[in-house]
């Protein structure tokens, strides 16, 4: 009998010894989910929204953003101050001498040329290489590179592979010098110039791509490939102990897929900015799992808000903002920033969601190659064809009845409101009267309702039209809500193509799809951040669209110095795409859904851009910081027509 | 004994490379292009073909090889022998740098967390799920056993059927379902457990029960068959006419007989625990290997794919022997 316990004794052990090992922190100043965990806090190689949000607080760039103007102004990070000189292709910046990394040395300026190089890279894999080749020279190196390493893997005659590639990245380090017009002419000075002018530069320049590592690191991670010639990027670096980060607070602790934990830097410039010691970030990723994490007072503040019953949550805010509607009435005529009003309302749990319009917009693409990649005439090559199918769509309804969740329809690509001086087109509104007249002048049969024009033949049967998405995130009811409309308003046959993500994305790449869903957030404060992705050839523009007009109308903006007439030449883009040429088609804008407590918790900003800095968390009543909150500005005129109350849970839904 | 256990270790390299490589080749056959995020932007498309030279991803037998060659230890010997290790570990700490891991057995990185190595990945989640499946198959063996004789000490009746009842239930009904369940009660209504959190042991209760219930119910059933096939055997007929107490016999001369199936159950059924289980770890937000299983395939991560098979296989593998030595030990007419 005693030979029987040892498995027992065994399984025991084993529970006891981890229980014994695996101590959790002490509770941090402020708590939040970011978003599942992050993929990489490698600056160059991050697109992430919830990368951006933790490097920051990792990291500064030479500008950050005043998330609390509306206008979303640019203020100094690592350079305290810069020029721009009257052609507004050069730009100066000069380098605080307080900067320092975390383990203490200065910031210098070629550390940024470092980041950058790194970026410019073919191997490094950056989102944003066609950001980085703004600058003057980029693309010309990116391409020199791009030659050498084709020509090195070509070569088979190489004795020494290892010396030969070695050179070869001594040689890519003199050209990138040689081709590309950003210089540290000394340790606090960075001149770059800009292959056009862009007034989105400093924009860029505040997004985390931009920001600088630290060279001694990297270089420890990174190695040359000898088959390849390629630059080798090693994970690790950017995990402690090793990390090393120029930004308000440290990564102390990174269990993956557990758990992070920051500390407030004492190196950073302007620590005195700060009104909390310790973050943690805790990962959930079941949506149940963060809402119940936030109800039992785990976090602080939840990101990302997925649960099934969110639209439930959301149902309860609205009752709440109907119980007090006066008042909130009375705020919002204010112009208040949202949060505030919250704050002014009494205190009630049903107010901890918040439902805050985005930058970015959900849309259904249409292929716009001539052909189908089975070789079938593509109909939707027809621009008629897309219009008619535009209109057709019941965006409101959409909203109502199949997200419930609060998110505003959109008829433009860019939602609205959210670029100081930037007027959006009309858009195309629901018509199903007018798609209908527009599918049959484009010569397709419509619905039962077509009868052949007397003597002519019969109008052809429009064929299956069949919708691409993946599984996840509720896109199969919107695909059945939009097949049904499609269905129903224009009497075409719809079939549903569910895919699995990797296949999905595969078919998007290949222009194997006649419809998709699709969506896409903005990266910084301009509207080429949308329209770049109707360009032929963007690497994004997965419709395959293709329009020498629409082209020309952008090069004719990148041309243009007076910011006001830019930004018209881009709005008459974008009327191009939303009204006449929809390669595209958008349904609805993104909302973030955030649960925080108002009352507890500032620094969290509403404004529709949405890129939080969490180094301006405040945690009310905890004795430090300013403890007062903070809040956006009453709304300017430009912001007020669709700004970011369109989609608040307060108002009405039917 | 120790022959077997030597015969066994020694077949154990042959036995994954096997493994490897049928794994390697159907991850292969995923369709879609690891590299590429779900969602977002995308490099241009001659940078992912550079991407993908990178890793090797651009050809079968290079991929095959330069993997074998990490993951059995060959380059970290070749980069020992030459001293090259030592010379960057020196390098780095002249910068005053933390110098770059260095693992026997490298796993080569995730694909998709970018960040982060195979073995790091294993590393962190795999002694967490060890920690669950151990608790889980300990609880599962006291109630499963104790329900099994109690079932068997009188069949048929009202004990015995409400267990098999359970038994059937904790089998049939969804770790998904029962987790949910438990969260609700206990954690939400109740509060007496906490939510989304981990490291007390507090946090372990629920997603140890909830893994436990399954196992518990299998064991329970092969228990009560073994109980009754052993309690009417001519020993135990025996054991009762010398006069011993019916609850020496049941423990002493029956359960031991009866608990071997168990015994044999329990080598896979651990390596199956200890391994983690996606459904548990996301209900309970449990950080632990389950999930890179599921991860792994849907962003067609090679190298994770590979790397969290083999630790299962190689569980799979020592759990068995240790059934086995333990069934020898415990009953030394097997041979």
């Amino acid at each position: 009998m005693g030979k029987l316990l040892v498995p027992f004794l065994l399984l025991l052990g084993v529970v006891g010894a981890a229980v014994v090992s695996d101590r959790p922190l002490p509770r941090a100043d402020f708590t939040f989910i970011n978003r599942g965990d992050v993929t990489t806090l490698d600056l160059q190689r991050m697109s992430w929204m919830q990368d951006f949000r933790m490097a920051r607080l990792l990291f500064e760039g030479l500008v950050r953003q005043d998330i609390f103007t509306w206008e979303y102004r640019i203020i100094p990070g690592v350079a305290e101050r810069w020029e721009v000189s009257p052609d507004g292709l050069t730009y100066t910046f000069h380098l605080r001498g307080d900067a320092r990394w975390s383990n203490g040395r200065p910031v210098v300026a070629g550390e940024f040329l470092y980041a950058w190089r790194r970026a410019l890279l073919p191997e490094c894999g950056s989102d944003y290489i066609g950001q980085f080749q703004l600058i003057k020279g980029g693309k010309a190196f990116t391409d020199w590179r791009d030659g050498a390493l084709a020509e090195f893997a070509a070569r088979t005659d190489v004795p020494d592979r290892e010396a030969a590639a070695a050179a070869l990245w001594d040689r890519t380090l003199g050209k990138f010098g040689e081709l590309v017009a950003a210089k540290a002419p000394d340790e606090r000075t960075l001149v770059v110039t800009l292959e056009r002018p862009a007034p989105y530069f400093l924009d860029l320049l505040a997004m985390p791509c931009f920001y600088p590592v630290y060279p001694p690191l990297v270089d420890e991670y990174e190695s040359i490939d000898a088959r390849t010639g390629q630059r080798k990027f090693g994970a690790g670096w950017t995990k402690p102990p090793a990390l090393v980060g120029n930004g308000p607070f440290e990564l102390k602790v990174w269990r993956f897929k557990r758990d992070m934990r920051l500390e407030k830097s004492p190196h950073y410039w302007n620590a005195v900015s700060l009104s909390i010691d310790t973050i943690d970030i805790p990962t959930v990723e079941d949506g149940n799992a963060a809402v119940l994490a936030y109800r039992s007072g785990v976090v602080d503040f939840t990101t990302d808000v997925t649960a099934d019953y969110r639209a439930e949550i959301i149902a309860q805010k609205r009752r709440f903002y109907e119980e007090h509607a006066a008042e909130v009435a009375s705020l919002r005529a204010e112009g208040l920033d949202p949060f505030e009003i919250d704050r002014r309302l009494p205190p009630d749990p049903r107010k901890h969601i918040h439902v805050v319009p985005a930058f970015g917009t959900y849309f259904y693409n249409f292929n716009c190659l001539p052909r189908l990649r089975d070789g079938r005439p593509n109909p939707f090559a027809d621009a008629r064809v897309r219009r008619a199918f535009a209109m057709a769509l019941d965006r409101q309804a959409i909203c109502d009845t199949v997200r419930r969740t609060g998110e505003g329809p959109i008829q433009t690509l860019i939602p609205p409101g959210a670029i100081a001086g930037y007027e959006s087109p009309a858009g195309l509104a629901f018509n199903p009267a007018a798609a209908r007249a527009l599918l049959a002048e484009a010569g397709w049969a419509v619905g039962q309702a077509s009868r052949p024009p007397p003597g002519g033949t019969p109008a052809p049967e429009f064929p299956t039209v069949e919708i691409l998405f993946n599984k996840d995130s509720g896109h199969d009811k919107i695909a059945e809500a939009v097949g049904r409309m499609w269905s129903q308003h224009l009497g075409v046959p719809v079939r549903l193509a569910q895919r699995e993500i990797k296949v999905f994305k595969e078919n998007l790449k290949n222009g194997d799809y006649m419809v998709s869903r699709a969506g896409w957030y903005a990266d910084y404060g301009d509207p080429l951040t949308f329209l770049d992705l109707s360009r032929t050839g963007d690497g994004n523009n997965d419709r395959k669209y293709s329009n020498p007009k629409y082209d020309a109308l952008l090069d004719r903006a990148n041309g243009e110095r007076d910011a006001a007439k830019r930004l018209a030449i881009l709005s008459e883009a974008e009327r191009m795409l939303v009204e006449e040429e929809l390669p595209m088609v958008p349904i609805f804008r993104y909302a973030n859904f955030f649960l925080f407590d108002p009352d507890r918790i500032s620094g969290i900003s509403a404004h529709p851009r949405q890129d939080q800095q969490m180094n301006l968390v405040d945690v009310l009543g905890d004795g430090k910081g300013a403890e007062r909150a903070r809040v956006l500005p009453a709304r300017p005129g430009s912001f007020t027509a669709e700004g970011a109350e369109d989609a608040e849970p307060g108002k009405a839904q039917n | 004994m120790t022959g077997l256990i030597l015969r066994r270790l020694a077949q154990l390299p042959f036995i994954l490379l096997a493994i490897y490589s049928l794994t390697l080749a159907l991850a292969w056959l995923i369709p879609g292009n690891p590299l590429l995020k779900p969602e977002g932007r995308q490099p241009p498309p001659e940078v992912q073909e550079a991407m993908k030279a990178q890793y090797n991803l651009d050809s079968f037998p290079r991929f095959y090889l330069s993997y074998l060659e990490n993951a059995a230890g060959v380059k970290y010997l070749r980069e020992s022998l030459s001293g090259e290790a030592g010379r960057r570990r020196e390098r780095a700490e002249a910068a005053g740098l933390a110098p770059p891991p260095r693992y026997i057995f490298d796993l080569g990185p995730s694909l998709q967390y970018r960040d982060q190595t195979v073995n790091e990945i294993i590393r962190g989640s795999l002694p967490v799920s060890v920690t669950i499946g151990a608790g889980a198959i300990l609880l599962a063996l006291l109630l499963g056993v104790g329900a099994g004789v109690v079932g068997a000490v009188r069949p048929n009746s009202f004990a015995d059927l409400a267990t098999l009842t359970v038994a059937l239930v904790g089998i049939s009904l969804p770790s998904f379902v029962i987790g949910t369940g438990l969260l609700l009660v206990f954690a939400v209504w109740l509060q007496w457990l906490p939510v989304a959190e981990w490291g007390r042991p507090r946090d372990m209760v629920l997603p140890v029960v909830t893994l436990s219930l399954p196992f518990a119910a299998y064991i329970a059933r092969l228990t009560r068959m073994g109980m009754i096939d052993t309690l009417s055997a001519d020993f135990i007929r025996t054991a009762r006419a010398k006069g011993l107490s019916e609850t020496r016999v049941l423990l002493k001369h029956a359960l031991k007989n009866a608990f071997l199936p168990v015994l044999s159950y329990l080598g896979p059924a651990a390596a199956l625990a200890m391994t983690g289980s996606f459904i548990v770890e996301r209900v309970f937000n449990v950080p632990g290997m389950g999930q890179h299983f599921v991860n792994g395939v849907q962003n067609k991560d090679l190298f994770l794919i590979i790397g969290v098979v083999l630790i299962f296989a190689t569980m799979l593998i020592l759990f068995n022997l240790a059934v086995d030595v333990l069934y020898r030990w415990v009953d030394p007419r097997i041979e």
